[in-house]
């Protein structure tokens, strides 16, 4: 019976909880020598946090030691990552962040878009992809910085079609 | 209804009417949108949150609110026409829905649900609308300890109701509290869980950590799918005929739309309790009490009425606990929240009474939203699914860009677009291994206030924790708290045994 359904993939869905108890651990650190009144607050969510984590913790080990789970991580990572182009999509997300600063919205977006649309779509269309990005890009900058004035990053491309825009 | 109200909705009603020019275009956008599976009006409210946060508020309102209306109808159409719900509020539509369009009656079916959904949410939001002054009362009863067992109830309905197993949504929800925590407390100004960043001393900022849950972490999603629509369900050619016998159909069934979407705006006023729930709910009273529920999944059109209506009504049911308590009912209304708290609106009561243009003018924007639908929607009706065929390896990198960049533009720090990343990963991890993003999202939002209203209790009774249990409204929401907890875990336990025993 149990090898017709798949186990369940327990590695994965711990990740959370282990991340919240390091994290609210962390965070009582940080209050250990706050006065009672400030603490209260923090130690009664974060100790029901601890109490709800510790129970699902509790059941993974049941279910562990039924055989219906195991401590995998194919829930959360698997090989369609590569050939989806997650991981580079996530690359490139880095990258956008990162450049952002430096290059402004504009050119920016044209280059993640492409770069992404690329990685995606695995290099075919790139014609179409480019000329995809930058009606994307310009539509981006015509609405939220040219009419709308968002505060968007700045570069060099906003700063030229400004200086081009100004002197009509 | 006073004549001062009268006068003030009356006010509002002129006001809104007199934008139209936001109304209409903002309603094909929502209608587009929203047919494009996984992209819900929460993705889209946080996509267009640039524009949003340079308008007036007035403006951003009107704007949230038609997109909101508009695109949980449009989120019907792929679910009609190719057996994919837009949003997981028309996850019902489909079953009897699909099969219409399956015996070539999908503009009938189209129509059918345009007009469930249009009535419907015009019906719930008067109705809110009309009892918004009693409501907002309630409000007035409201103490920090009632506020404290009112939150940790949002937060157990939401682990409760919405997501599919409760520890994990408990999880899901005390970990956005603590998160929701970090920065300097109000009184001692103690910098807590900041990690060294100084950019966190004022606490987390909203917007970045909604851009990353949501937006960020559905485009790593539905990457999953080099075509978001299958090709299994062919679009139909079009006639006006079976349109408007659509429309006679459903008008003839008009009591049916009032009692569904009344069972929405109930639901949709509970925080945490979504569409999604409400619209499967409605199914199933509608079934139950049918003359002829064997017709039900076989394209029956009052089982199309129902979820639609329903899904309509918790629309404007969301509004109410964010328009009286300042808490959201869910993900669409926490990122309305976000943008009124960054144009400066005080929820609560006091809303009503310093600035009731603003909380009257959401729901008469809504109802002025659906009226404007009808006379819309159905000569679109016949293009609408069409834009179910976009590609995710041009929609994902869009999305992506245009959120991140959304997070950048309220305080203009670098660190917040990382931050927006790093709750991206939590919200694909959530995901992946079924977290409810939204209990996080709504915990991050209620984490300040809760502790805010833990030191007001603890500060007004010398710090004595009994306070906590010194209220008897407080005392009847601590023993509800503890049975939405508690009951569905008997339910669950019951229902186990029978299975066991059948």
């Amino acid at each position: 019976m149990q090898h017709n359904t798949p186990r369940r993939q327990l590695g994965g869905e711990l990740v959370i909880p282990v991340l919240a108890i390091g994290f609210t651990l962390y965070f009582f650190s940080t209050i250990w020598n706050s006065p009672w009144t400030a603490q209260v607050s923090t130690f009664f969510i974060g100790g029901v946090l601890l109490l709800v984590c510790g129970i699902f913790i509790l059941r993974c080990v049941l279910w562990l030691r039924e055989g219906t789970g195991t401590l995998g991580f194919g829930n959360l990572f698997s090989r369609g990552d590569f050939t989806t182009g997650r991981i580079g999509l996530f690359v490139t997300t880095i990258g956008f962040c990162l450049f952002i600063d430096s290059l402004g919205f504009t050119l920016t977006t044209f280059l993640f878009l492409s770069i992404s649309m690329i990685i995606l779509s695995k290099g075919k269309r790139p014609g179409f992809i480019t000329l995809v990005s930058a009606l994307m890009a310009l539509g981006g900058w015509a609405v939220f910085i040219l009419a709308f004035d968002t505060r968007f990053p700045r570069g060099w491309f906003e700063m030229t079609m400004k200086a081009v825009l100004s002197n009509g | 209804m006073d004549s001062s109200t009268t006068q003030i909705l009356a006010e509002v009603f002129v006001d809104t009417i007199s934008y139209w020019w936001v109304i209409v275009p903002t309603i094909f956008l929502g209608l587009i949108v929203g047919g494009i599976p996984g992209f819900s009006a929460a993705n889209t409210i946080i996509i267009l949150m640039p524009l949003t946060l340079s308008m007036e508020l007035e403006t951003g309102l009107i704007f949230m609110v038609a997109l909101y209306s508009s695109s949980r109808m449009g989120a019907g159409i792929p679910a009609i026409l190719v057996n994919i719900p837009g949003t997981a509020g028309a996850a019902a539509t489909p079953l009897d829905g699909y099969p219409m369009a399956k015996q070539g009656k999908g503009q009938q079916a189209l129509a059918i649900s345009f007009v469930s959904s249009c009535l419907g949410g015009l019906l719930t939001t008067i109705i809110a609308l009309a009892t918004m002054p009693i409501l907002a009362r309630v409000g007035f009863y409201m103490h920090s300890v009632e506020m404290i067992v009112v939150m940790l109830f949002g937060i157990s309905l939401i682990a409760a109701i919405a997501a599919q197993d409760m520890v994990k949504g408990l999880i899901a929800g005390f970990l956005g509290l603590m998160i929701g925590s970090i920065g300097t407390d109000v009184v001692y100004a103690t910098p807590r869980g900041t990690m060294g960043f100084l950019e966190l001393y004022d606490g987390v900022p909203l917007i970045p950590a909604l851009v990353g849950l949501f937006a960020v972490s559905e485009a790593f999603i539905i990457i999953e799918k080099k075509v978001i629509v299958s090709h299994e369900g062919d679009v139909r050619k079009a006639n006006w005929h079976d349109t408007f016998e659509g429309v006679r159909i459903a008008f003839s069934r008009w009591w049916h739309i009032v009692w569904t979407s009344i069972i929405g705006l109930v639901i949709g006023v509970i925080p945490g309790a979504g569409a999604s729930i409400a619209s499967f709910v409605a199914y199933q009273q509608s079934r139950s009490f049918s003359k002829t529920p064997e017709l039900y999944g076989t394209g029956h059109p009052e089982g199309l009425i129902a979820p639609e209506s329903a899904n309509n009504g918790v629309t404007s049911g969301t509004l109410v606990p964010l328009l009286v308590l300042g808490i959201p009912g869910g993900a669409t209304a926490a990122i309305m929240l976000v943008v009124m708290q960054f144009h400066g609106v005080s929820f609560g009561p006091s809303l009503f009474e310093a600035q009731p243009k603003v909380g009257y003018g959401m729901f008469m924007a809504m109802a002025v939203s659906y009226v404007v639908m009808i006379f819309t929607i159905l000569p679109l009706s016949r293009y609408m699914s069409h834009v179910t065929t976009v590609p995710t390896i041009y929609l994902a990198p869009m999305i992506i860009s245009f959120t991140l960049v959304g997070a950048f533009v309220p305080r203009e720090y670098m660190f917040d677009l990382y931050l927006a990343l790093g709750f991206g990963v939590l919200g694909y991890i959530a995901r992946r291994t079924g977290y409810h993003v939204a209990a996080i999202l709504i915990g991050v939002i209620l984490g300040p206030l809760l502790e805010r209203y833990f030191l007001l209790a603890l500060k007004k009774s010398d710090g004595d924790i009994t306070t906590l249990f010194s209220s008897n409204l407080g005392n009847i929401l601590w023993v509800a708290l503890a049975l939405s907890l508690i009951l569905p875990i008997v339910f669950d336990i019951r229902r186990k045994r029978q299975a066991a025993q059948e």
